[in-house]
């Protein structure tokens, strides 16, 4: 009998709170949080932010957390260890607790994707707050991009003004141009909302050249890491860690092949403003050349990985 | 600007109305009648949607896993 939708998030959520009384920051974010949000999503598995000073504690606290008396395992062989040096640096660490008929899967973060804040500011209740979920949502898959309008347009009721900043229906922005301006600073940070509140026909161009760049952002951001990853990838698997050992012990694997062959910042190294040119070339084969004048600066949205 | 803060300028009830009327379109458009209709319930009606909406699709065979890459989109 596999575990029930509600006995993980109880599992998660539990996760969550022993990890809080142990001193360590942390929030559930992505699709568990949309659903929180008023954006029914159907997910599994589960993505915690966590603040990277702490993974070795919460690495301590997963090396405890029994479920159906499975302890976690880390997931795969292009898995980072969870260590501060590469939490920090924008890497991933996945788990899995692998019971027959009880998986459960669980991805850490240090650093929000996108995160134009410190996600740390900003948690409500067990989750990460709406403006964090909304740009971890800016992906390059097509199916994520309603998740972020819904969640901006709830911050707009819930009068969050950075709720302008996700909004990428027309029709919706239209409706929100003409109930209230957008604030000036809003309108620095995100040129075209001037052409929604003014019911500009060139919206509809220039939206669609935004949601274009964000995803050729996150497609040269994934290409970056994919190519760093490779010679740890190597590494891992030559160091073949035996099948059902200690979370500890393969950490303590990882940790040593990471060292040599995994860049703790490889968006750092690459260069920010080198990632954000290429995105922008790619997108000049794509979109009215116009477009791209009202175009956002996104530097801020990737200062904390470069950090 | 305090960016968490209120708007400058609170809507009238009228206005409220048609943003709401609005996002609920929206709603409808990229999600569809159903979900539109399960993402303006209540939170707890909500989960325990997704939950019988999820647990239905395990039973079915569905995998919810994503790739580790190390990296996440």
């Amino acid at each position: 009998m596999p575990l029930s939708y509600a006995e993980l998030e109880q599992f998660y959520e539990g996760l969550v709170a022993r990890a809080r009384r142990r001193g360590i920051v942390c929030a559930i974010t992505s699709g568990m949080a949309c659903v929180a949000y008023g954006v029914a999503q159907a997910t599994q598995d589960c993505d915690v932010l966590c603040a990277p000073d702490a993974a070795g504690k919460f690495l301590d606290l997963l090396g405890e957390a029994s479920l159906h008396g499975q302890l976690p395992s880390y997931r795969g062989h292009l898995t980072p260890p969870l260590d501060a040096r590469w939490l920090r640096g924008g890497w991933t660490s996945h788990f899995v607790w692998d019971a027959a008929g009880a998986e459960a899967y669980l991805d850490i973060f240090g650093v929000a994707p996108r995160g134009s804040s410190p996600w740390e500011a900003e948690l409500q209740g067990f989750y990460a707050g709406p403006h964090t979920v909304a740009e971890m949502k800016r992906t390059n898959r097509g199916k994520d991009w309603p998740f972020v309008t819904a969640m901006g347009a709830q911050m707009l009721e819930a009068r969050d003004e950075r709720g302008w900043l996700h909004i990428y229906d027309e029709k919706l922005l239209r409706t929100f141009g003409r109930a209230s301006p957008a604030p000036a600073e809003l309108l620095k940070r995100r040129p075209l909302l001037e052409l929604a509140v003014a019911n500009d026909s060139r919206l509809h161009a220039v939206l669609y050249a935004e949601v274009q760049f964000w995803h050729e952002l996150d497609r040269a951001r994934l290409g970056i890491y994919q190519k760093a990853v490779r010679p740890y990838l190597m590494a891992v698997k030559k160091a073949h860690v035996p099948t059902g050992s200690a979370l500890a012990t393969q950490h303590e694997i990882r940790v040593r092949c990471a060292e040599k062959h995994l860049p703790t910042n490889p968006l750092g190294d690459y260069g920010i403003e080198r990632m954000i040119g290429e995105a922008q070339e790619a997108l000049r084969e794509m979109v009215q050349p116009a477009a791209l004048a009202w175009l956002p600066d996104v530097r801020e949205q990737f200062k904390l990985v470069a950090a | 600007m305090k960016m968490a803060g209120s708007q400058t300028k609170a809507w009238s009830p009228g206005v409220r109305r048609r943003v709401r009327q609005a996002i609920y379109d929206f709603h409808v458009r990229a999600f569809g009648e159903e979900m539109a209709r399960v993402n303006f319930l209540p939170l707890a009606e909500r989960r325990r949607y997704v939950a019988d909406m999820v647990d239905h699709a395990v039973r079915k065979g569905v995998k919810f896993d994503k790739p580790a890459l190390g990296v996440t989109p």
